[in-house]
């Protein structure tokens, strides 16, 4: 078969497959794999001793955690006050950053789920890593809440229980209350898709394990699968379903935390847009952290032909697509303002761009809008260092556009002998700061000790993508021989 | 090909065999042997791959599954309990007033109705794909096989169960020798030993050991005795810096919590009046007053407005509550001499009827001292009874409306004080009436104004002429 790839100088496994070729599917995965080279690639990255960079990243990562932890027990022992948050701006950093995580934690149910139901079969390579980051950055999410409600002690109050203490349930009309529900639901459900997904691969993990406690530690995990027709078809069964109820709890996951904003009454909040553009704003956030963990992983791990440039790729347009969604928003909140001849929303708006808050806004307008626009050139689609700048600086962009949001509107409200600024405290830094180090630390956990990629479903793709040439091949009347290794 | 002979035996007995297994190196090939694996009948047959083969459900005649209709049933579970939970938590049980929005299921319902039906579905997604595929699953005849491996990687395998109704050890491992297959075991029993190794069962009974320890200290705990206080893991707002009324404290000179009236400051409720018109006296002029008699005034008094005695230089003593001080009667005091409300027909009905009820028991309707309790009393004999004093005397007909008001309010003698049962100016009426009653009582012609004097003259006429 003729190659439409064709390797980089630089680094031999670094394949172009991005050319699309008219009347031919591009290859999904590149290098002439076989069903057990696929195996081979994956476990090797948890079998084969970790690079030193894995241990300076994770020593790092996990002393930033602790500093975390450790930020939280004194933030419990002394009260929220170790922060920023004044009056007038009550919710500062700990709400921003939780839209910050939550945001981030799209992108991998998406993957999974959405893309699924739309037959792209490109996800397979990428769904893995992206789930894990999707429930590492909800618990990154969950934190924050929780310990910003004042007492956390006392943070399960949240959950409808029949509490002997308070005699009273929680109050349904809330949208912080939604709140509690979706992104419980959201994490629970994102656990569970994330879990079913690695059965399959687990097996695999326990059937090359050469220790007998790791033989037993993975056998509990994958919980004695066989891979028996009878369990597939159950399992992709319940695979599908799931799928095609993540799609849209995915989607009502960010329009509640919008809801947050939007059921409010302050200018700034109070509009429409709000559940469509926080939507687009999460998906956008989420596949710039993919692309900003995957081009490191595929490079350290020499994954570098299941993660084609070809994922890049795709990922890189799907940046583009939902950052001028969110640079459409932008516009439209202003068109509205404008439009609406609403003085306070004008005024809010105004603001934003031009008030005390100025520097935000624009860091946020650059990095969201203006920057993903280089994707339009091919060149910075495919080039994996650019993209991870591209990706860091829309991730800025996004921790800026939810800085923007809570921050502005609420300094500047109705009344003004109420107006305030807002500072930040050194323990506001660094308990986000902290937070990476429990995300990363997690992260690189995944990496050493799960499948990072779904072997299963890659392979479940070879199959058929091989059946589709077979066909192709008989209908030109070509021969194809079984077997694998002569793509 | 190669025949797995087993090893060992189990007690006494060899392994018992479940079948065979042949194994393929891709999926068409085993997708042609499990086609003529059904064809010739066998249906308790299995696959082992690595990925979901397509095909391979009719290949095996495999029935399709019915976890989509428990999802479907559990996720309108879901949705019901979620709607009843927020009908009965925020509609029945403990109702949210909050802008007049309605109680029960309301569109506010959806988000929380919608989340419920996700998570009751997918839970019941995963935990019936579970159940229904009999896993967690440890001990599995097929993992016998060392080749089993590779189930898991890069080969296929077919098998062919003994318990199924045609089974013939030789005629399905002919069949299954007739494929295009790598290798052919018969599956057998697992010969590892059943038991759980030592050091599972030892760390498993020391860590529900460990587990029985917080239990047992919270046993221990609720069914003991402590005089210690309560242990505080958080303190919630159990400890609060401040003082609370009656404590001392070094922030303010006279040592008390409780602070006085702020000069030029007016308590609630008394924004209109004077401070005489509950005290009956004037404050300010007994402040200034030289002899003592105030202090043992304020001493009686437990109302909270008296002036504060310690601001005239903190040296005088104010004595206790319970010493008996002298009766206000004696005291030379700045008392009220006019009264602070009007002299109207309304103020003299209220004072009439308040006198009615509260006073005439004992001083009777006209204030001679002859109630009905007093006339029981003396019926009775009661040798202790203390007459009421009559007001028409001339020492209380003589006293300031000020001193009588003080009189009702703080009581005199055997009589207790009205302040609980009249409000101010209820009593300032009760005075008002009772002069009106003392006037009346020991009244001379010139009482009675110039021009209703000839009406009152013809009526009296007639006794004059007898007396003369």
């Amino acid at each position: 078969m003729a190659t439409i790839a064709s390797a980089s100088a630089l680094n031999p496994r670094e394949i172009d497959n991005t050319d699309d070729i008219p009347g031919r599917r591009a290859q999904l995965i590149t290098g002439n794999q076989t069903y057990s080279s696929v195996t081979e690639m994956v476990c090797r990255v948890a079998e084969d001793p970790q690079p030193m960079l894995w241990y300076v990243l994770f020593g790092f990562s996990s002393i930033t955690a602790v500093m975390f932890l450790s930020l939280i027990g004194y933030l419990i022992l002394t009260g929220v006050g170790i922060w920023g948050n004044m009056n007038p701006v009550f919710w500062a950093w700990p709400i921003v950053n939780f839209v910050f995580w939550v945001g981030i934690g799209h992108a991998g149910t998406l993957i999974s789920a959405i893309l699924f139901l739309f037959r792209q079969n490109w996800r397979t390579s990428i769904n893995r890593a992206a789930e894990a980051m999707t429930i590492f950055a909800v618990i990154c999410a969950a934190i924050y809440p929780g310990i910003h409600v004042g007492r956390a002690w006392l943070a399960f109050w949240l959950i409808p229980y029949p509490s002997l203490n308070l005699w009273m349930w929680p109050q349904f009309r809330s949208p912080l209350l939604w709140d509690v529900f979706a992104v419980g639901t959201y994490a629970s459900t994102s656990l569970v898709f994330w879990y079913m997904g690695m059965i399959p691969d687990l097996a695999t993990y326990r059937d090359r394990s050469k220790t007998p406690v790791k033989r037993m530690i993975y056998g509990l995990l994958c919980l004695g699968w066989t891979g028996s027709s009878r369990h597939w078809l159950r399992y992709e069964k319940a695979y599908t379903l799931l799928a095609a109820l993540a799609a849209p709890l995915v989607l009502s996951v960010h329009t509640v935390v919008s809801f947050d904003f939007a059921v409010s009454q302050v200018a700034g909040w109070h509009t429409t847009i709000f559940p469509p553009y926080f939507v687009a704003g999460a998906i956008f956030s989420g596949f710039a952290m993919v692309v900003t963990l995957l081009v490191p992983v595929r490079k350290i791990y020499k994954l570098e032909n299941l993660i084609t440039l070809r994922h890049l790729d795709n990922m890189n347009k799907i940046i583009l697509a939902t950052g001028s969604l969110v640079g459409l928003a932008y516009g439209t909140e202003f068109f509205i303002a404008w439009y609406s001849k609403n003085p306070y929303e004008g005024f809010t708006f105004m603001n934003r761009a031009f008030g005390p808050y100025w520097w935000a806004y624009w860091i946020m307008v650059s990095c969201n809008v203006i920057s993903p626009q280089l994707f339009w050139f091919k060149k910075f689609r495919t080039t994996p260092w650019i993209m991870v700048i591209i990706s860091i600086f829309v991730n800025i962009g996004m921790w800026f556009e939810r800085f923007v949001i809570t921050v502005t509107s609420l300094s500047r409200d109705y009344l003004p002998s109420s107006w305030g600024y807002f500072r930040p405290t050194i323990f506001d830094g660094l308990m986000f700061f902290g937070s990476f180090g429990v995300f990363m630390s997690l992260f690189l956990l995944f990496c050493r000790y799960l499948p990072t990629i779904a072997m299963s479903e890659v392979k479940g793709v070879m199959s058929s993508s091989e059946h589709a040439e077979h066909l192709q091949a008989e209908l030109l009347g070509g021969g194809h021989s079984h077997g694998h290794g002569h793509h | 090909m190669s025949d797995h002979k087993p090893k060992k035996t189990i007690g006494n007995r060899p392994p018992r065999a479940f079948g065979w297994m042949a194994e393929y190196s891709n999926e068409h090939k085993l997708l042609e042997a499990a086609r003529k694996v059904r064809d010739s009948g066998y249906t308790d047959t299995d696959a082992f791959t690595p990925f979901p083969v397509h095909g391979i459900d009719e290949a095996l005649g495999i029935k399709p599954t019915k976890l989509p209709f428990i999802v479907l049933c559990c996720g309108l579970t879901g949705l019901s309990l979620a709607l009843l939970m927020q009908w009965w938590m925020n509609g029945v049980d403990y109702m949210y007033i909050i802008s007049g929005k309605p109680m029960g299921i309301t569109p506010a319902s959806i988000p929380v109705a919608f989340e419920m039906t996700i998570l009751f579905s997918a839970f019941s997604t995963f935990l019936g794909m579970i159940a229904l595929n009999q896993l967690p699953k440890f001990s599995n005849p097929v993992f016998t096989n060392p080749r089993f491996d590779r189930a898991t990687d890069d080969k296929f395998f077919l098998y062919v169960s003994a318990k199924d109704k045609y089974y013939n050890r030789d005629s399905v491992r002919e069949l299954l020798g007739g494929t295009q297959h790598d290798s052919l075991d018969e599956v057998i029993e697992d010969s590892t030993p059943d038991a759980l190794p030592r050091p599972i069962w030892l760390t498993a009974l020391l860590v529900v050991l460990a587990g029985l320890i917080p239990a047992m200290i919270i046993l221990n705990m609720r069914n003991g005795f402590s005089t210690a206080p309560r242990f505080h893991v958080f303190f919630d707002m159990d400890f609060q810096p401040k003082k609370k009324a009656q404590q001392t404290t070094t922030i303010f000179a006279d040592g008390r919590t409780m602070r006085p009236q702020v000069e030029g400051t007016v308590a609630r409720g008394q924004l209109d009046e004077q401070d005489s018109f509950y005290l009956g006296y004037d404050p300010n002029k007994l402040s200034a007053l030289e002899n003592t008699d105030g202090v043992r005034l304020v001493a009686t008094q437990a109302d909270p407005k008296p002036q504060d005695t310690a601001k005239d230089g903190g040296t005088k003593v104010i004595p206790a509550a319970n010493t008996p001080a002298a009766p206000a009667a004696a005291l030379n005091l700045p008392w009220l001499t006019t009264l602070p409300i009007e002299a109207n027909d309304e103020n003299m009905k209220l004072g009439e009827t308040k006198f009615q009820t509260y006073c005439s028991a004992c001083h009777g309707y006209s204030g001679y001292g002859d109630g009905l309790v007093h006339k029981r009393a003396e019926a009775l004999g009661q040798g202790f009874w203390i007459p009421p004093t009559s007001m028409h005397i001339d020492r209380v007909a003589s006293q300031p409306v000020g001193q009588i008001f003080h009189t009702i309010t703080k009581g005199q003698g055997k009589m207790p004080g009205y302040a609980a049962s009249m409000n101010a100016k209820e009593r300032w009426a009760v005075v008002l009436y009772v002069k009106a009653l003392q006037r009346s009582r020991n009244a001379s012609d010139k009482d009675i104004p110039e021009d209703k004097k000839p009406s009152i003259e013809d009526l009296t006429q007639p006794k004059t002429e007898a007396k003369k």
